[in-house]
């Protein structure tokens, strides 16, 4: 057996104990879950489907379509609006032009999503800075409504994302042999030719890597649908929180998490099949 | 090479001793900002000047603290600050010592509403009632009735908490013939609310940043935080409607297992002296939860500043905590079912 082979051992351990972990974890949400809850206490009650039968109601449903839209919605609006970005900042030579480009880019990723939600508060209200914008512009004659509501969360949430995906597009972009446009170039294609023939298709690995980390991420949302949303924009993970944490009832809670869950896995199965034909794109 | 050692060890030692000087200290759970501070400033130091123990504080939300307490195998803290409700799921898991109010000779003085459990004493109260933007609001609504919140001219301007349900709950069943534990008497009432509520704020900041942006001019607020946005010079106006408005206490307990009960004890007595008392209301415009504390009779004067026995007795709506402790999840997944969506 040679060193590596050893090693492999003691290198695959601590992943197979942090999946152990997680697993663990799962079973512990997945068990609450079947448990009844008990007012006003803090333990749980016998074997009950009760948590699950519950969530037929409209309020469950409607909590669950919108997670889902909100991360299909912010997953192509990211990818659009990142896109380019990436690609600016991958092939622009003027290094001030560079540097420029990264900050903007991906300077959001450090404020933290609390700050930049907080910023959105102001920008997006009645009286901020959009609407005073737009009123003294004579297009409005009343404050257009943003707050508290899916356009508003959306927003918050692309811009929350976008750095995450510019960076993952940048890596894909990076990593494209230029010698595959040049030659597109010499048999005599144009730039959009050549970016729709040669370099959109060699970047999509990193198109379905961005777009997939963009839906999940966006699935677990919390911070930013609860405080734009302001409760009018349920999701799993505000309704998780209003109904399970803040009243102690663990049992729902665990019940939203592992339907949420369910979905998100059944979501990123179907995504899976849809784009199978594009991942073999790209491989050089 | 000596001096390397010696160097070590002095750190060392500075770092044990840092340790060891944390251990003796009285450990309190409290929220963090302004309460951790006024607790440290009107309560703490005084203790620290009279027994010479440090206090030292660990922070947290009111849930997060209550999950990190339950999941413990030994207490974190000594004493914990909470809200009374709160504090009943506290005593329901066996997180506190059934106090001996014989070793705090300032109980005597502690009013009746402040007495919360056999686990629990108030630290200081606050009302649930109305703050409005007088510029932002017609001239003719001045709230002096809880029933005004559901003027038409207040469509898209109201925010009540979106944690706790129980005042606007109790408010809409009170108007209803009925009180919390007849709460259903209310849901129609409430259902009617429905087009005036614009938002459900998610904690005090975003409570504040709302009303002072003009976002939700009106709300179900927390009058300590009302004061607060007054004191930096918002134009927010609070009332109590004739009706009174919704109690809260902050309770202060001793935490099962704590090793410095007779230390805890003497802290809660210096919490609940006629000086300390007096200095929270002139800071943050609570209510004294003591029958002695003297009170600036300008403080005295505000609206939600319960100073008498015939204050607390009619504006104060009392909603029992046991109640509140075993309703809440059943009021927040009917008011998220319901009015929320």
């Amino acid at each position: 057996m040679n060193m590596y082979s050893r090693l492999r051992g003691w290198l695959v351990s601590p992943s197979v104990i942090v999946a152990l972990c997680i697993c663990v974890a799962l079973f512990t949400v997945f068990q609450f879950s079947l448990r009844a809850y008990i007012p006003g206490s803090l333990d749980v009650g016998g074997f009950t489907l009760a948590n699950f039968t519950g969530l037929g109601k409209s309020i469950y449903r409607d909590a669950l379509w919108n997670t889902l839209i909100l991360s299909i919605e912010t997953m192509v609006f990211s990818l659009l609006l990142a896109y380019p970005l990436a690609y600016a900042l991958v092939r622009v030579r003027n290094r001030a032009l560079k540097s420029v480009i990264l900050i903007t880019a991906i300077t959001p990723l450090f404020l933290g999503e609390i700050v930049r939600t907080y910023s959105w508060i102001i920008a997006l209200g009645s009286n901020g800075f959009i609407n005073s914008m737009l009123r003294k512009l004579g297009l409005v004659e009343f404050p257009v409504d943003m707050m508290f509501t899916h356009f508003g969360v959306l927003v918050a949430l692309v811009h929350v994302t976008i750095p995450v995906v510019v960076l993952m597009l940048a890596a894909a972009i990076a990593h494209i042999d230029r010698d595959y446009e040049k030659a597109a170039q010499s048999l005599g294609a144009g730039p959009i030719r050549i970016f729709l023939t040669v370099t959109l298709p060699l970047s999509m690995p990193g198109i379905l890597a961005s777009s997939t980390t963009a839906f999940a991420w966006t699935f677990s949302a919390f911070a930013t649908p609860q405080m734009i949303g302001g409760g009018r924009v349920p999701t799993i993970s505000t309704l998780i929180y209003q109904l399970g944490f803040s009243s102690m009832n663990f049992p729902l809670a665990a019940s939203l998490s592992i339907v949420g869950l369910a979905l998100t896995a059944v979501s990123l199965w179907v995504f899976g099949k849809l784009t199978a034909r594009f991942k073999h794109i790209g491989g050089h | 090479m000596i001096r390397k050692i010696v160097t070590t060890g002095l750190v060392l030692g500075m770092l044990f001793a840092g340790a060891a000087r944390a251990e003796d200290a009285l450990v309190v759970s409290t929220w963090g900002g302004n309460f951790r501070d006024l607790i440290d400033k009107y309560i703490g130091q005084e203790f620290t000047k009279e027994t010479g123990v440090p206090v030292k504080y660990i922070t947290g939300g009111t849930m997060d603290r209550l999950n990190k307490a339950k999941l413990a195998t030994t207490p974190e803290s000594d004493i914990t600050f909470t809200t009374s409700q709160v504090g009943m799921l506290y005593a329901n898991s066996n997180l506190f010592e059934k106090l001996d109010t014989s070793k705090i000779p300032n109980y005597a003085h502690v009013v009746p509403q402040a007495r919360i459990s056999p686990y629990q004493i108030g630290s200081w109260a606050y009302l649930y009632t109305i703050a409005y933007r007088p510029d932002l609001v017609p001239k003719s609504i001045t709230f002096d009735s809880w029933s005004d919140l559901w003027n038409p001219a207040l469509k898209g301007k109201v925010a009540v908490p979106d944690w706790d349900p129980s005042h606007v709950i109790a408010v809409s069943a009170m108007l209803s013939g009925g009180d919390a534990g007849s709460w259903q008497k209310g849901e129609a009432k409430l259902k009617a609310l429905k087009p005036n509520l614009k938002a459900f704020y998610t904690n005090d900041a975003n409570s504040e940043q709302l009303i002072s942006t003009g976002e939700t001019p009106v709300q179900v607020m927390l009058s300590m935080n009302a004061y607060y946005m007054i004191g930096q010079g918002s134009n927010i106006k609070l009332v109590i409607p004739k009706e009174g408005a919704i109690l809260g206490v902050d309770t202060m307990s001793l935490m099962k297992g704590s090793t410095k009960a007779d230390l805890a004890y003497k802290f809660m007595n210096i919490a609940l002296s006629s000086a300390a008392q007096a200095k929270i209301v002139a800071a943050e415009k609570t209510s004294p939860v003591v029958d002695d504390a003297s009170v600036d009779p300008k403080d005295a004067a505000l609206p939600g500043v319960l100073t008498t026995r015939d204050q607390w007795n009619k504006e104060a709506i009392v909603i029992p905590d046991k109640l509140r402790a075993e309703k809440m999840a059943e009021w927040r997944k009917w008011f998220t079912e319901n009015i929320m969506n």
